[in-house]
């Protein structure tokens, strides 16, 4: 592989391979694809065993030992072009055309002045200290008994709060448990009174009754909480919370493990912000999400937001089944007809809708905006969530049973909470137990000879 | 990942010596593959590593597992995932009712029996994983992993494991470790982001939508005695779909689906009436056939 290895040859292409190789992954990494040391061995390994007899070759051979997402491939095209020349366009079945990076934000109309206090622009973020919180809240601060500041800060609306106070509120807001009603999954677990008999714990615990499997080991279906995605609104209307919302979608996406949520931010495009919000550092993880998203305040096309997110999300998967959270005014100028059709699609897919209106608290309100009319007739519930408090009431929204289950329990009606002597002689719910004919469930009666050998 | 060594190694490399002769061989059981699919299906071949393959429905992820073990003449396993597969479900499961039997049986001989005789290898159901392990060779097997991301993560760190070892080890028997570690094809839809360690671990491919061109001919080889016309028409048809709004755009399995129906009423050319019969063979949402038709089923036939 390297030159060393044949002494008496012509120096020929294969000249610097392990400084190309490095330098490369270097770039690589610079522009943001995570390059191991595994990946560049692999690079390497794979120049020898492919001969790079061309620069299509080398670009398809590099692209697969670097590339580990289709998100990366406009990056690592433009470090190719860079290291290597043209990226090879010539090829009609070649690689996926380059996406520019940002695309102009149409219909920016009216930016509001970026002094106004919480609106995170996304060029200024990472240099501005105004929108820096002090490091204290992130660390160190056990859960505090609420004192009457919070108390004052529970109410108050969230277009009214000061930097600070904003920076306080993610210390609350972590604290709102957001629940989502549960779902069976396929996987069974170890349960007493389980629908499913559990033949592997059966048979080992029949080994110590001769063979006999006298007590039957159960299972059942295990129930996860089901997917929270939500969708934050941040376009120029609903400045005054934007950032307040935001630090609301970061606690929930921070959250422990199978309660984690997914998170997107729309404004004139949609932009996932699920990975940037995986920081432990809250306060990084808003700064990130703030210059992923490029169409801070500009105007809202919401049902381009939620067509984008069907196709490329929801129709995949995301959606299915999930409890979907979208935050927003519903002051849309685009078509509200597309409002109303993309909101049935994703009511086919989705569990249950929830929209936050942070308007709807307002004296005298009425859904006139014209996305939030065409919506309406797809959601589950509307809240207000203008302050911390009106939170706990999408919190509960959230964990609400859909309308049309209420009266239907998800679970299988439980049985007799009493002990039986002979819990396997027991008709279960859904059990697969052929009971012999004459032996009742009747509570302490014996049932000899019983066996499943028969 | 332990490596393929001795015989089975050479084996491949005189079976797929170049990039070139993948491409070829694929194409030979009618699998036709673009440069970037090609380069890293061979290297992961060769390196070898597993192969992550993304892309809409459709374009032919799980084929390419399939013509991989065509092509090397090998065994296809498949593991098919879904929402709460567990271990018991794909790597092994123990074979309760003949274990129940060997005891009665034992018992009416009046024969000593050990537990260490019912956890034996006779009484192992062998799931895909297993198997793909245990495969003897003389080449490695191909493992098919598919649809990855409907499987919870707990699934995806389990196999993980598996992966890297090529071992497993089962608490009554011991460790299985395997002599020729099976070649590995995981598919996703991206229903979900896989895991970071499951992506750092695999080659990575993105597989398109062919070019018209490139449909036209695999087509063309996946239906045999479908008129050339058609099958062009066809996927031109199929290309002005995936450019409208339709909420799941047709893959080229519907294409060939449509072109299968389509001479199975013994059509030779496209026109309205033929599509309006055999929409629901490419389309499969009412919503979409709605688009299409409001659009006019007459310009999917108007020549570009």
């Amino acid at each position: 592989m390297t030159p060393a290895a044949e002494p008496f040859r012509v120096r020929t292409l294969a000249l610097d391979l392990p400084g190309v190789t490095g330098a490369f992954s270097r770039r690589l990494h610079d522009a943001g694809v995570p390059v191991t040391v595994e990946r560049a061995a692999w690079f390497a390994e794979a120049l020898a065993v492919v001969e790079p007899i061309s620069r299509r070759r080398l670009y398809w051979t590099a692209r697969a030992a670097f590339v580990s997402d289709r998100m990366q491939v406009p990056a690592f095209d433009r470090v190719f072009a860079a290291v290597f020349g043209a990226a090879p366009a010539e090829d009609p079945s070649g690689p996926v055309p380059a996406v520019p990076e940002t695309e102009p934000a149409p219909a920016n109309e009216q930016r509001r002045s970026s002094d106004s206090l919480d609106s995170p622009p996304s060029g200024a973020t990472r240099s501005d200290a105004s929108t820096r919180q002090p490091a204290e809240v992130t660390h160190d601060e056990p859960v505090p008994v609420l004192a009457s500041d919070d108390e004052v800060l529970r109410s108050k609306r969230f277009d009214a709060l000061s930097p600070d106070e904003l920076a306080r509120l993610y210390r609350l807001m972590a604290h709102i448990r957001l629940a989502t009603p549960a779902r069976r999954t396929r996987r069974a677990e170890r349960e007493r009174h389980g629908e499913r008999i559990d033949m592997r714990r059966t048979l080992r615990g029949s080994l110590r009754t001769a063979g006999d499997p006298i007590r039957l080991a159960r299972r059942r279906r295990r129930v996860v909480p089901r997917r929270l995605v939500m969708l934050c609104d941040i376009s120029g209307s609903m400045e005054p919370y934007a950032r307040a919302y935001l630090q609301f979608v970061t606690a929930a996406a921070g959250g422990p493990g199978a309660t984690r949520a997914e998170a997107f931010v729309f404004a004139t495009r949609l932009t996932r912000l699920t990975r940037a919000l995986s920081s432990r550092n809250p306060e990084r993880a808003i700064q990130r999400a703030a210059a992923a998203a490029p169409d801070w305040s500009s105007g809202t096309r919401i049902g381009d937001a939620l067509k984008a997110f069907n196709d490329r999300h929801g129709r995949r998967g995301m959606a299915r089944g999930a409890v979907i959270v979208i935050l927003s005014d519903g002051w849309e100028r685009g078509d509200p007809a597309l409002v109303g059709r993309e909101m049935e699609r994703l009511r086919r897919l989705a569990h249950r809708i929830v929209w936050v209106n942070p308007r709807v608290s307002a004296r005298g309100f009425e859904a006139r905006a014209g996305g939030l009319v065409a919506a309406l007739p797809h959601c589950d519930a509307l809240v207000s969530g203008h302050s911390l408090e009106a939170l706990d009431e999408v919190a509960e929204a959230i964990g609400a049973p859909r309308a049309d289950d209420l009266g239907v329990s998800l679970e299988a009606p439980e049985p007799e909470p009493e002990e039986e002597p002979w819990p396997s002689a027991t008709p279960v719910p859904g059990s697969s137990v052929a009971m012999p004919s004459g032996y009742g469930p009747s509570r302490g009666r014996t049932t000899p000879g019983w066996s499943l050998g028969g | 990942m332990t490596r393929v060594t001795g015989e089975a190694a050479d084996e491949i490399r005189e079976l797929v010596p170049d990039v070139e002769m993948l491409a070829q061989r694929l194409a030979a059981v009618d699998y036709l593959v673009d440069e970037g699919l090609a380069t890293s299906m061979f290297l992961s071949l060769r390196l070898p590593q597993p192969l992550l393959l993304e892309g809409e429905a459709g374009v032919g992820k799980t084929e390419a597992g399939k013509s991989l073990a065509a092509v090397l003449d090998t065994p296809l396993i498949r593991l098919q995932c879904y929402d709460g597969i567990d271990a018991a479900e794909a790597l092994y499961e123990w074979n309760y009712p003949k274990q129940l039997l060997s005891i009665r049986v034992a018992e009416a001989r009046g024969a000593d029996l050990r537990e260490e005789d019912l956890f034996g290898r006779d009484y192992l159901i062998r799931r895909p994983l297993l198997r793909a392990l245990e495969h003897p060779g003389p080449r490695p097997a191909v493992l098919l992993v598919d649809e990855i991301d409907r499987a919870d993560d707990d699934f995806e760190a389990f196999l993980l494991e598996l992966l890297a070892e090529a071992a497993v080890t089962i608490p009554e028997i011991g460790t299985i470790r395997a002599t020729h570690p099976p070649i590995i094809v995981l598919t996703s839809n991206r229903t979900r982001d896989l895991h970071d360690a499951v992506k750092r671990r695999c080659l990575y491919q993105w597989i398109d939508y062919p070019t018209p061109q490139r449909e036209v001919e695999i087509v063309r080889r996946r239906v045999r005695g479908a008129s050339e016309t058609l099958a062009v028409q066809v996927a031109d048809a199929v290309a002005r779909m995936r450019d409208s709004d339709v909420q799941k755009p047709p893959g080229v399995a519907e294409a060939i689906d449509w072109v299968a129906a389509l001479s199975v009423l013994g059509v030779d050319e496209l026109d309205v009436a033929a599509i309006d019969r055999t929409l629901g063979s490419v389309l499969k949402y009412s919503e979409d056939q709605d688009v299409i038709r409001a659009a006019g089923l007459d310009e999917l036939v108007i020549p570009r």
